[in-house]
């Protein structure tokens, strides 16, 4: 389970670039949540918090009760995270990219041979498994940094914009994946700004808007509050109040 | 997991990574391994053709007939007495011509009136190529002029030590491996070169360009810590860096024991003993150059940047044997504390042929293996720095 309590988090010399202003929001396990928000809106932020990579300037954040700066290694250990940045070693095969961070994880052996070979071959990547990244297109490379973020059987995945670049296809296979995970009841938060995931895929959404969470809850409840048909139309009305708030 | 066994996780995969970089593998090969032999061999080449130079001297003349005696002497010196092209001068400003040989008209008359006979010797002693004939046709002369005046104080029955109180003795105290030192310098420096250009190209792929591809990111987020990672990228550059040294120096030992180099009378010594005593003595540089590239490599944003600021790096460690070099004069005590000046002191002397005592080499790798420790520090602090992700947010 995450939890964001008031989370702040500025940039710049004179932190005047306010990335996250106040979040508070929880993700639980077994189910799907989906951050929302148009670009610029601190999704990166929040989620790089939540991978550690950076800390918190006010508030807190915690997975499974684990602080993400205290802990922070104890943290490492159970999330798996697409990053904003993901690139591969173009040089390795996609085998040995998945081996790799396997073994940064302290897996080894025919244990984390079988577990490579069975995520290699739910991406459809089996035929790919021993061929260098160096030629693959873009939604093999995704699937690739996928499969490695998954490597160790995380029981928090975090996933920035994960559909960027893909295909019809492989956006409807990553769908099942995530359905699938969520049925062995891990807690997965991803980012978007499309809503058709979030209307496809989400159980909980997260609308976040210049740094805060403007409204949270199920794609149905956000509709019913504002009174709109659609979930583009709530998202906007929404998000147009947020920057009504924030002036 | 063990700290030990992610070290060497990351270590394995960037050699790994950086032997499948066939370019960058086969560029650093040519330059490290066979530029070293192919200079070296140019270079005997040339001191050969300098040696034989001196000894088979052709001196063009103006004036043959003028000074018949001293003509016979030249010829029975081996010199090849040729009649000098009207354009000398010129050609010698060119550097067509080495050196001529100017008879005065007036020779034998200035003799009979026992004035000194006037021959002049032309030359451009700028032009390295011509200093070997430059300076035989100078001793021959002088030897000639000496011939002649001792015959002169005979005829007259007074000993020559009358004229020549002085006798000097020339006493050479380079040992034969000494007197190549060119090629000693060389030698010495390119066994430093090696060590800084063979870790350049793994160590910006393994920083800046794992910066540059996004991968860094997602190596953040696993369990790694920032030293453990450091250290494995540095245990990797400075293998590969290790390994060009040893095969450029094993370069060296084959072309100077077996290429069929000309003989220039130096038997140099560069044997099996002076190899292994190269590596020694290279040792805390490899691993100081090392950590150096990772960090400034790890400050570079991109693969261009990086390359920039390692570029200067390597072109002020590279000049510093040049200064030295230069500087003729006998090195100071302190210059083994000074990491490159004190690996460049020590190879010379190990080239030579001189001992070098356990503690001369503890001095030259102290300072190394402080800033060695001082920069993998730094690489992990860069690494924990919420900047290194770059300026998104």
């Amino acid at each position: 389970m995450i939890e964001v309590d008031r989370l702040e988090k500025y940039f710049g010399k004179r932190r005047e670039i306010r990335a996250v202003e106040g979040a508070t929001f929880r993700a639980e396990n077994g189910k799907i949540t989906g951050l929302l928000g148009p670009n610029g809106a601190g999704k990166t932020t929040l989620l790089r918090t939540l991978a550690t990579l950076i800390a918190p300037d006010a508030g807190s954040a915690s997975i499974d009760g684990l602080d993400v700066v205290r802990d922070r290694y104890a943290v490492r250990r159970r999330i798996g995270v697409l990053s904003d940045a993901r690139g591969l070693y173009a040089r390795l095969t996609a085998r040995e990219n998945v081996r790799y961070y396997g073994r940064l994880h302290g897996l080894g052996g025919a244990a984390l041979d079988a577990r490579v070979d069975t995520l290699l071959t739910q991406f459809g990547l089996a035929a790919l498994a021993d061929r260098r990244a160096h030629g693959f297109s873009q939604g093999e490379r995704m699937k690739v940094a996928i499969a490695r973020a998954l490597v160790h059987d995380p029981a928090t995945i975090l996933l920035d914009e994960p559909t960027n670049g893909l295909d019809i296809m492989s956006i409807r296979s990553l769908r099942e994946l995530l359905r699938g995970l969520r049925q062995a009841g891990k807690c997965i938060l991803f980012s978007t700004h499309v809503m058709q995931e979030v209307a496809a895929l989400c159980d909980t959404v997260v609308i976040l808007g210049h740094g805060r969470v403007i409204a949270s809850g199920s794609g149905a409840e956000l509709m019913s509050r504002t009174g709109h048909a659609s979930l583009e139309d709530a998202f906007v009305s929404l998000l147009g109040s947020g920057e009504g708030l924030a002036a | 997991m063990s700290s030990a066994a992610r070290i060497l996780t990351v270590a394995g995969k960037e050699i790994v990574d950086t032997l499948r970089d066939r370019r960058t593998i086969l560029v650093t090969l040519l330059t490290a391994i066979a530029a070293g032999p192919v200079f070296l061999v140019l270079i005997f080449n040339m001191t050969a053709n300098q040696a034989d130079k001196a000894r088979e001297l052709k001196l063009p003349v103006v004036g043959t007939e003028n000074a018949p005696a001293l003509i016979a002497f030249l010829e029975r010196e081996q010199v090849v007495i040729q009649s000098a092209p009207a354009d000398y001068e010129a050609k010698i400003r060119a550097g067509d011509l080495d050196v001529a040989l100017w008879i005065d008209p007036a020779f034998e008359a200035d003799v009979a009136a026992g004035k000194a006979g006037t021959v002049r010797l032309v030359y451009d002693r700028s032009r390295d190529r011509a200093r070997a004939a430059i300076n035989s046709a100078e001793s021959l002369l002088f030897a000639y002029s000496r011939l002649w005046g001792a015959q002169r104080l005979v005829l007259r029955g007074i000993a020559i030590e009358v004229a020549r109180p002085l006798k000097i003795e020339d006493v050479d105290l380079a040992t034969p491996q000494q007197s190549g030192s060119l090629i000693l310098f060389l030698v010495a420096f390119y066994g430093l070169f090696a060590s800084m250009m063979g870790g350049m190209a793994p160590a910006l792929d393994a920083t800046a360009g794992e910066r540059e591809r996004g991968s860094l990111e997602p190596l953040l987020a696993t369990p790694l810590e920032p030293l453990q990672l450091a250290l494995g990228k540095w245990i990797a550059i400075g293998a590969f860096d290790a390994a060009v040294v040893v095969l450029t120096l094993i370069g060296f030992y084959l072309t100077l024991n077996f290429a069929p180099l000309p003989a220039i009378g130096v038997p140099f010594l560069f044997g099996a003993a002076e190899l292994a005593r190269f590596l020694w003595i290279l040792a805390p540089l490899i691993a100081l150059l090392s950590s150096l590239l990772l960090y400034v490599g790890m400050r570079g944003r991109s693969l261009k940047e990086a390359q920039a600021n390692v570029g200067v790096l390597l072109f002020l460690f590279t000049m510093l044997p040049f200064v030295q070099l230069m500087a003729q004069k006998r090195e100071p005590p302190w210059l083994l504390w000074a990491p490159i000046s004190a690996q460049y002191t020590l190879l010379s002397r190990a080239l030579r042929g001189d001992a070098i005592p356990a503690m001369d080499w503890l001095q030259s790798a102290l300072a190394p293996a402080l800033l060695t420790v001082l920069a993998l520090v730094a690489v992990a602090r860069l690494l924990s720095r919420e900047t290194i992700l770059g300026a998104r947010s």
